[in-house]
């Protein structure tokens, strides 16, 4: 009960709606009106975009989208970012599949939104899906040994035979990159064991942020290329020039981030000026 | 024969699986001593603070699956299950596991049965009401989870599993409706969440351990004590490893790319 | 279950010709399972929901008639236009997807929350943590991180250091317990979430 509470106690029991609409109040506004904060482009961001860069044409990227619909917001920006990327580079050969059920339905999202068409470019032909496969590390060793044992039609049902994209495709050494977006630790570390440990496959991985600080060994020892957050997708929208979702996001981050800061010191304010008024009346 | 670049992680895991079969079989002669985990001290605290509010217990174990790589996390947070279970049974509280993934329901049922007669109160346990499926997909799970926090206002709460997202979720809400919490888990993303907001906390192996240590059996502690010789052995790599490199010398990169 | 995950291991660190092909079928078996449980779950949904309406269960069995109805419309679309047909695809995006990704954005206001009223510098540990948290905060803040650099070289030495350690402290214990109760299973003798704590009871002691 708030009566005979005083103010830091008050200030520091203050009822969770009032932060929830403190805080949906910081998030509506720039995403209505984006302020246009300016974006540090990191230097795993650019390492990513070099990686994809320097893939000879003919290369074969192993896609995994591994990601639900709750991480769409997120990993669907940075997965579309790449997708642009990949398709004006041309020459690539970006075979996806999903460990996740979600999967091909957020594939069919990005995909709409990328328009490879734009690019001249066919499905089938220049990107392929290869459909849902269960299991996630199972399924990443499955494919690993043998991609025609375990699945042998894309996510529409169609054979794979029929489709140029994937003549000479047979297991993990086909391809020469891996990429994988996923909301899931399973599918992100499934990944180092089941493709980059035995395969040397190398490895870009993008995650949602708060699966970054665990992701880091695997990026500190070699295993990732590079380790981006979701919420980067503003930078690889930067440097590929395709200023979308990513970017508006930037200015919600940021203002969204400092007014977390702002409630965090405002929290110690409160806490210790009401220990302070304690130990004034009680001393 | 050897495949190259795995020569050396194979001999880790043999020299791994003698360790643990041998410390299980000298733990049959001299039980190894634990430190103390005093999340799992904490149990019969939280039992008896349910007895005393008469209200239930909440339990879950997480999102993993039986045939998915957690299922180790799975499996320790049912071994929980039934010490907690057989605990809850003797004073009298009812415990509610919250299920996600329905291969587990006839395993825990079989679990929370036997606890129940084993602490003499067989005919107190309610299968239908006490374990309860919800779905099989992350946020309705969650979001199910929470309905029973609000509706029935446990006096504990038990999180011992694979967690993911859902973590936050669990943990704000409980504290919300101020239940004593207890979480554990290995995966290394949600043990952030949970340190935040729980009143206790295993950490990852912590949970691993946690069959033995509130057993004793001397199975369980052997293969406990087997796997920190292991540790042992990782520390001395992680060290020679470091003064090896800074000398200039990559013997133990080189071993263990072998 | 012993054989077959020694086959697996075997597999991965010897070419012994013979065992590629078998374990290839094992983890095709492995997807085939998980494929299962999907449906199996389903399953038990119908099952444990139409217990509910039976019984008129009081503040459950409307929403069990919704559910049974949402899982019906959603099979009945999905298999008469395709799972990957725009009719699913628009009722997935309007229905789960919405739902899904609303949940998940709530974590951001049980953050804010939790930070609040958690990262209180209550001693020099809560002190640590709040300091770190803070500095990580701003950092992932874009503009902060451009109008203060300084912050970009501290946040990064955090990661690369303490957090990195600690964490793959962290994944080497839980990787070792994973191997301890691997082994444990092969060989017959974890029994704990069995409901049998012991050895003793096993053998049908007490």
């Amino acid at each position: 009960m708030s009566k005979g509470k005083g103010f830091w106690a008050r200030l520091e029991d203050v009822p969770r709606e009032v932060l929830y609409a403190i805080l949906l109040i910081v998030f509506i506004i720039p995403m209505l009106n984006p302020i246009g904060f300016p974006v540090p482009i990191s230097d795993a961001a650019k390492k990513w975009y070099a990686t994809i860069d320097a893939l000879p044409a003919g290369s074969a990227i192993m896609i995994d989208f591994g990601y639900s619909g709750g991480g769409e917001p997120e990993l669907g920006p940075m997965a579309a970012a790449v997708y642009h990327h990949i398709f004006r580079k041309g020459g690539l050969k970006p075979i996806t599949m999903s460990t996740s059920i979600d999967g091909t339905l957020l594939w069919d999202k990005v995909i709409a939104e990328v328009n490879p068409e734009k690019y001249g470019r066919k499905y089938g032909v220049d990107y392929i899906h290869i459909g849902y496969i269960a299991g996630t590390e199972t399924a990443m060793a499955a494919v690993g040994k043998d991609l025609r044992a375990t699945t042998n039609t894309d996510y529409h049902g169609a054979s794979l035979d029929q489709f140029p994209i994937m003549q000479g495709i047979k297991d993990a050494s086909s391809f020469k990159l891996l990429i994988c977006y996923t909301t899931g630790g399973d599918q992100s570390e499934g990944w180092v064991r089941q493709w980059n440990t035995p395969y040397k496959t190398p490895y870009l991985c993008s995650v949602i942020a708060m699966m970054v600080p665990t992701m880091l060994p695997y990026q500190k020892a070699g295993q990732i290329v590079s380790l981006l957050a979701g919420a980067q997708a503003g930078e690889m929208e930067l440097i590929v020039g395709v200023p979308a979702r990513g970017i508006k996001s930037a200015d919600v981050i940021t203002l969204t981030h400092v007014l977390v800061f702002a409630f965090v010191v405002l929290g110690n304010i409160a806490y210790y000026g009401r220990k302070a008024s304690e130990r004034a009346r009680g001393g | 024969m050897l495949v190259a670049g795995r020569i050396f992680a194979l001999g880790m895991l043999i020299a791994l699986w003698v360790f643990i079969i041998g410390a299980m079989e000298m733990a049959k002669k001299k039980l190894p001593t634990f430190r103390k985990l005093s999340g799992l001290d904490a149990l019969p605290e939280m039992v008896g603070r349910a007895a005393e509010m008469n209200r239930p217990i909440h339990y879950t174990t997480g999102l993993g699956e039986l045939t998915g790589t957690v299922a180790p996390q799975l499996v320790a947070g049912l071994t929980v299950l039934g010490y907690v279970s057989e605990l809850a049974a003797k004073y009298g509280v009812k415990v509610i596991y919250s299920v996600y993934q329905a291969q587990v329901m006839p395993i825990a049922t079989e679990l929370m049965r036997e606890a129940y007669i084993r602490a003499g109160k067989g005919d107190a346990f309610d299968a239908e009401g006490q374990i309860r499926y919800l779905s099989g997909e992350q946020f309705a799970y969650a979001t199910a989870v929470q309905g029973i926090a609000e509706r029935e206002r446990p006096a504990a709460n038990i999180m011992i599993g694979p967690f993911y997202a859902e973590s936050m979720m669990f943990s704000e809400t409980f504290f919300r409706i101020g239940a004593i919490q207890l979480a554990g888990t290995a995966r290394g993303y949600q043990i952030p969440f949970f340190a935040v907001v729980c009143d206790y906390l295993l950490i990852a192996e912590e949970i691993y351990a946690a069959g033995a240590y509130l057993s004793k059996d001397p199975v369980q502690c052997g293969s406990i004590q087997g796997q920190d010789i292991g540790k042992v052995i990782g520390w001395i790599l992680m060290l020679v490893g470091v003064l090896a490199t800074a000398a200039g010398s990559p013997i133990i990169i080189n071993l263990l790319k072998t | 279950m012993f054989v077959a995950a020694l086959l697996v291991m075997v597999d991965y660190f010897l070419k012994i010709p013979g065992t590629g092909p078998a374990v290839v079928d094992l983890q095709n078996w492995g997807i085939i399972l998980s494929a299962f449980a999907l449906g199996f779950g389903a399953v038990n949904l119908f099952y444990l929901h139409t217990r509910h309406i039976s019984r008129r269960t009081p503040g459950q069995w409307p929403f069990s008639i919704w559910i049974l109805v949402m899982i019906v419309v959603t099979a009945i679309i999905g298999v008469a236009t395709g799972a990957t047909g725009p009719q699913y695809s628009w009722w997935y995006n309007s229905t789960y997807f919405a739902l899904s990704a609303t949940v998940y954005s709530s974590l951001g206001f049980y953050m804010t929350t939790g930070c609040y009223r958690a990262l209180r510098a209550r001693n020099v540990e809560a002190a640590l943590l709040l300091v770190v948290g803070a500095i990580a905060l701003l950092r992932n803040a874009p503009a902060i991180a451009v109008g203060v650099p300084i912050i970009i070289p501290m946040e990064a030495w955090l990661s690369a250091v303490p957090t990195t350690s600690a964490q793959r402290g962290i994944m080497i214990g839980a990787a070792l317990g994973a191997i301890a109760l691997g082994v444990r299973t092969m060989i017959g003798r974890e029994t704990g979430f069995l409901g049998r704590l012991t050895e003793a009871e096993r053998r049908g002691g007490t």
